[in-house]
């Protein structure tokens, strides 16, 4: 009997002796695991952010309208005000020397281009004159946007790349979107997902008011006017589906 | 507020305005058919809209685009041999603008809800025509502006 309770106790020692092992072996991960930062979202420490080559490195923060002042292609001097103007404003800045940037100027060239928001407004920012070719921006320059050479402009959106596009909220003097794309069709779809991110819906009115239609009461307003154009006004049948199927079955 | 400058003009704007200052390229097509040539001067277009780009010298193109809060400053010089003709016999900008100084008939083409003013007077040996055109919604407060804007006009000789 003294012998089978000596050797249990034996037993129940090194079973002990493995448990505290094991605590401690779980203590040792759990305390990497933290150095780690793992389980601590707050203070975990993010890797830094990847692209491919040639593709810029999105911004973390805001970038802040300006107004932009800078030359025409002809020489002259020309002031694009954007800081609480009315309306967006797509800044795309390009170069005459940039062979990516080609499809650009073919495609603004056309007049019956469609700008994401309706009544955007398009500006084409070159660096300033001394740094571009003047006589191929005079043959790329479009008649119907202005074209605006500006390498202070460029220094203040922090422009990392050519071709690049800046969507601008005057009123608000946000930006909505930006980004680097090889075709115009590229460009238009990312800064339609943008604003409609953001809940700016892209208008076709021609009698556009000049400011982004927002969501909340900006948004309200323009379902009742298109509602009201429809012919449906407060009271209209059609609001009032049950009603209309309650009618149809006591008919 | 922005300084801007160019052909000796030289006029501090608001931010979010638009503002060009050029000299239009002499029509050759014109200058071949009259046996003349065409002398072109420094022009100042400055708004608190966003110009469009094509625009005529005084204005046109961008007038037809204005609201009831609008408001477009053009400043048109004439060829220099016409500064000492009575016309322009004015010295100096004539400031202030009044808002009894504007009508829709001095527009260069009558539009509803604008009102227009043309001040012809000569600075730095210079022939020069002020036309703004105003909304006539908020005529007063525009014109205050105007006045604002056109104080800190400085012209000079070339």
């Amino acid at each position: 009997m003294t012998a089978v309770v000596i050797i249990m106790g034996i037993a129940l020692l090194l079973l002990g002796v493995l448990v505290l092992g094991l605590l401690r072996s779980h203590a040792d991960i759990l305390k990497q695991l933290h150095d780690l930062g793992a389980g601590d979202r707050a203070n975990r420490t993010r890797p830094p952010l990847r692209t491919r080559p040639g593709v810029p490195t999105p911004r973390t923060g805001v970038t802040p309208a300006h107004d932009i002042i800078g030359s025409t292609p002809s020489g002259g001097t020309l002031k694009i005000g954007i800081e609480g103007s009315t309306g967006l404003t797509l800044l795309a800045f390009l170069s005459t020397g940039c062979l990516s940037c080609r499809g650009f100027w073919e495609a603004f060239a056309r007049e019956d281009l469609a700008l994401p928001g309706g009544q955007t407004r398009l500006v084409i920012v070159t660096k300033s004159l001394e740094q571009e070719s003047t006589s191929q921006l005079n043959k790329l320059a479009p008649a119907h946007h202005p074209t605006i050479a500006s390498s202070e402009a460029w220094d203040a959106y922090d422009v990392p790349v050519s071709p690049y596009f800046i969507l601008i909220d005057g009123s608000s003097g946000m930006t909505l979107g930006e980004g680097a794309a090889a075709t115009w069709p590229q460009v238009d779809n990312l800064l339609t997902q943008a604003m409609a991110d953001l809940g700016v819906a892209p208008s076709t009115d021609s009698q556009g008011s000049g400011t982004a239609a927002r969501s909340g009461a900006a948004r309200e307003a323009k379902v009742d006017e298109e509602l009201a154009a429809a012919g449906i006004t407060p009271g209209h049948p059609s609001l009032y589906p049950e009603d209309s199927a309650d009618e149809e079955e006591s008919e | 507020m922005a300084l801007i400058s160019g052909g000796g003009i030289e006029v501090d704007l608001p931010s979010g305005w638009d503002a060009e200052i050029y000299q239009r390229p002499a029509d050759q097509g014109a200058s071949s058919v009259l046996g003349l040539q065409e002398q072109t001067n420094a022009v100042l277009h400055a708004a608190n809209f966003a110009l469009p780009s094509l625009r005529g010298d005084f204005g046109s193109g961008a007038v037809e685009l204005m609201t009831d809060a609008d408001l477009l400053i053009v400043l048109f010089e004439h060829n220099p041999e016409d500064a000492a003709a009575p016309l322009f016999e004015t010295q100096g900008i004539p400031l202030p603008l009044s808002p009894d100084d504007f009508a829709p008939g001095q527009m260069q083409r009558t539009l509803s809800g604008l009102a227009g003013s043309q001040r012809f007077f000569n600075a730095a040996g210079r022939a020069w025509c002020l036309y703004v055109v105003v909304a006539e919604l908020e005529l007063a407060a525009l014109v205050s502006i105007a006045n604002d804007v056109l104080a800190s006009l400085d012209l000079q000789e070339i």
